[in-house]
């Protein structure tokens, strides 16, 4: 290749040839991320990752989804351990359709529940019940939710199937706020234009 | 970064005869109510189609994007400007991380959009096939180029489709400083030194071209899209982003004293539309086709750091995963 | 309290910080996975920035501007260890770096936190935050990359081999170490290096890697006295490529 004007580019060396073949799955499974953006708010969905397991999805979705913005905490679950109803819409909300009966195989284990307030928006982490399945986790969270506002849709995830944020490692995020580069307002320069076309006039 | 219609590619409304035409009108009622689409919504096989082009390619843009303002990312000067670079380079391939991730809720996995990233089959703004001579160079990217990003986005943000829309507001809410930064650089370097002004005027001068294609051909030129349009896919026509971009920012060109290649380029007040001269539409299309100066470089580069980390990734996949597409 | 003693501390360490932060921003855009292409190079804006703040801490004494003394100087003016200013190699190379540097560095941020010159105690006590996320995305790679393939495996076992000489030379005792430990400034590289070594040594024996026998091997020293390789004046010539175009200009 010709000299680049990166002096990185260069430094890659970069080689002529095919591409080799490589294995399916290269770029791994999904993460689904929830982001708490201070203590005492809710987990809100907030996006992906792709990662090889949990602990990798947590550090990589620690910088993608917190390294702008406020954050208190972060959890992760792989997207395929994600139990997702049917969506409803307008007034009919979701819970009335969730039978009363279920399965009853399993050992008893806590489960977390997310609700779809709007269309639109994201889930939003509502809280947690112990059941031995996800559907009888969804039936025994339907009394609590069927007279209330609509819901549209309902994720259920095994608690123990997310990684939570270690309450040691939350001082992760107490730098933030010296980012001062990634602020706007570090930016300002009207002084500058301002005398620039004084000196022109 | 991204920027408008890309290509020349036809959109016909082929298929739509195909589609369940009860559902085909719920759907349309959906977006004319301002409703968004999501995911597990019933979608028109075209709309998904014209979608994940379209969002893929704004992914591969901001990868792709990445690496001319990278091209100084190790020579930006001072600390505020080496931090700042490194942030801003670094949120180009988060947003692309965000966009690829925003297609995958459509059914194309991540993997595939790289692949076709990688053997040229899929496009990504043209702007980035050019070369960044001098820091200047870079200024004017962060500057120009994301105002004209910008300008698209926050339309694309209005758009129908849930997942990119959620994905844009958090693009656009990160990149508040990327604007300021770019514009405060490129003020520096009017206010400056002479040298400072001939290295700035120059990557002006360099980078007008590009930045006119960047929209995309011009309305009579580009095959008209109403359908894309009904279904806001696309939010507004290349001619009046073009025309929204000069209006915003030719007048804090000229108010650095810097002097745009056109001698055609002013603003009809009776039209209140700006007047230039006719984009090289025949260069534009060689450069998408391949033929600009650093589509080989690029590709290359992409291609290498694809592969100098599949090891990485080979290591660490467990065998027996199945791909699931996310969820929102 | 002596300035030249603090200042012969401040120096090491910001240039320790300026120059692999520096390196590592090399990846962006290059890493072998857009997620940790991002992750990567946060933890490079964190070291470029801690570099900042411990120059910041020497203009306070006396010294020059963050820049000058950041984009001006040349090699024999730098007193970073040599094992920052290595190329990157290959990503093998660049985490086992990143872990080994990385752990030294929170330990040493951790004891200065204690430290008796406050405005030092003050600033490590802030950057442990941004370090308790280095080491944990260090820990997790090498844990995970040091169990996996026969080929991953490998390639981490002959980059550290060849890192851990290197890594030694973080520890070059200053000339200044019976002061500083004296004055309650800092506890002393020998102290650091033996917290390190039971550190990284834990980490290695949860893999499939072999901790080299440190005994046998001669640490590269140097750095801190001004005495580098090949690698840093090009990596310092391009670094201020643009600042010394002019360096009294306002860029």
């Amino acid at each position: 290749m010709n000299k680049s004007l990166d002096p990185r580019v260069n430094r890659l060396n970069i080689p002529t040839g095919e591409l080799t073949p490589k294995v399916p799955l290269d770029q791994f499974g999904t993460f689904e991320v929830f982001v708490q953006i201070k203590e005492g708010k809710g987990y809100r969905h907030e996006g992906i990752v792709h990662a090889p397991n949990r602990d990798m999805a947590f550090l990589f979705a620690k910088e993608q989804f917190s390294r702008r913005f406020m954050c208190a905490g972060i959890f992760v679950v792989e997207t395929r351990n994600v139990f997702v109803t049917a969506y409803t819409e307008d007034k009919d909300n979701i819970y009335s359709h969730i039978s009363d009966t279920y399965p009853e195989d399993g050992e008893e284990e806590q489960y977390e529940i997310f609700h779809l307030e709007k269309r639109g928006k994201q889930h939003e982490h509502i809280g947690s019940v112990p059941a031995k399945n996800h559907q009888q986790a969804l039936a025994l969270a339907k009394p609590n939710f069927i007279d209330g506002d609509p819901i549209y849709n309902v994720w259920v995830v095994k608690t123990s199937d997310i990684l939570f944020t270690e309450e040691e490692d939350k001082i992760m995020w107490n730098t933030l706020p010296e980012k001062k580069f990634r602020d706007a307002s570090d930016y300002r320069a009207a002084d500058k234009i301002k005398e620039f076309k004084e000196r022109q006039a | 970064m991204y920027g408008g219609g890309n290509t020349f590619e036809s959109i016909k409304a082929t298929g739509l005869e195909n589609e369940d035409p009860i559902k085909l009108a719920e759907f349309e009622a959906r977006i004319e109510r301002g409703e968004k689409i999501e995911p597990h919504d019933w979608m028109p096989q075209l709309y998904r189609k014209q979608l994940i082009r379209m969002i893929e390619q704004h992914a591969h843009s901001e990868i792709i994007g990445a690496l001319p303002e990278g091209t100084w990312i190790t020579r930006a000067p001072g600390f505020k400007r080496k931090l700042a670079l490194m942030a801003k380079v670094q949120d180009e391939v988060g947003h692309a991380q965000l966009l690829y991730g925003a297609a995958e809720t459509l059914g194309k996995p991540r993997e595939q959009m790289l692949d076709d990233l990688v053997s040229g089959k899929s496009k990504y703004s043209n702007i980035f096939n050019y070369p960044a001579f001098t820091w200047a160079d870079s200024c004017f990217i962060s500057w120009l180029v994301d105002a004209g990003a910008i300008v698209n986005q926050l339309a694309n943000a209005r758009g129908s489709y849930g997942p990119y829309c959620r994905a844009l507001e958090r693009i656009c809410a990160e990149e508040s400083f990327h604007l300021k930064y770019g514009h405060h650089c490129v003020i520096h370097l009017a206010t400056g030194t002479e040298k400072q002004r001939e290295m700035m005027q120059a990557a002006i001068n360099r980078w007008w071209a590009p930045m006119m294609h960047f929209f995309g051909p011009a309305d009579k030129a580009s095959v008209h899209s109403e359908i894309l349009m009904r279904w806001k896919v696309k939010m507004s026509s290349n001619d009046e982003q073009r025309n929204q971009f000069l209006d915003m920012y030719v007048p804090k060109i000229w108010e650095l004293g810097f002097t745009i290649p056109d001698p055609k380029l002013g603003k009809n007040e009776a039209t209140g539309k700006w007047e230039y001269t006719e984009p090289d539409w025949e260069e534009f299309k060689r450069v998408i086709n391949g033929d600009g100066p650093c589509n080989a470089e690029r590709l290359a580069v992409r291609r290498t750091a694809e592969e100098r980390g599949r090891w990485v990734r080979q290591a660490l996949l467990a065998p027996k995963t199945q791909y699931v597409a996310p969820l929102a | 309290m002596n300035e030249i003693t603090i200042k012969e501390l401040l120096y090491k360490i910001a240039d320790d910080q300026l120059i692999l932060g520096h390196r590592n921003s090399e990846w962006t855009g290059f890493g072998p996975l857009l997620e940790e292409d991002i992750a990567f190079s946060s933890m490079a804006q964190d070291k470029v920035g801690q570099s900042q703040a411990m120059y910041q801490l020497l203009h306070e004494l006396g010294e020059a501007e963050p820049d000058t003394v950041a984009f001006m100087r040349n090699e024999d003016q730098f007193h970073n260890c040599q094992l920052t200013e290595l190329p990157n190699g290959e990503y093998d190379f660049s985490l086992i770096r990143h872990f080994l540097f990385d752990f030294a560095y929170a330990i040493r941020f951790e004891m200065l936190a204690n430290s008796s010159y406050e405005p030092l105690a003050k600033l490590s006590k802030k950057i442990q935050g941004e370090l308790r996320y280095h080491t944990m995305h260090a820990n997790t790679w090498i844990k995970q990359l040091g169990s996996a393939t026969e080929e991953s495996i490998s390639r981490l076992q002959n980059s550290l081999n060849e890192a851990m000489p290197y890594s030694l030379g973080i520890f070059e005792p200053s000339p200044y170490e019976a002061e500083l430990k004296s004055e309650g400034i800092f506890e002393g590289e020998e102290v650091l290096k033996e917290k390190w070594l039971a550190k990284i040594t834990d980490v290695i024996n949860q893999t499939q890697l072999q901790m080299p026998d440190i005994s046998t091997l001669t640490p590269k020293y140097g750095g801190r006295k001004g005495k580098h390789t090949e690698h840093l004046q090009p990596l310092l010539d391009e670094m201020a490529e643009v600042f010394r175009i002019d360096p009294t200009a306002d860029w």
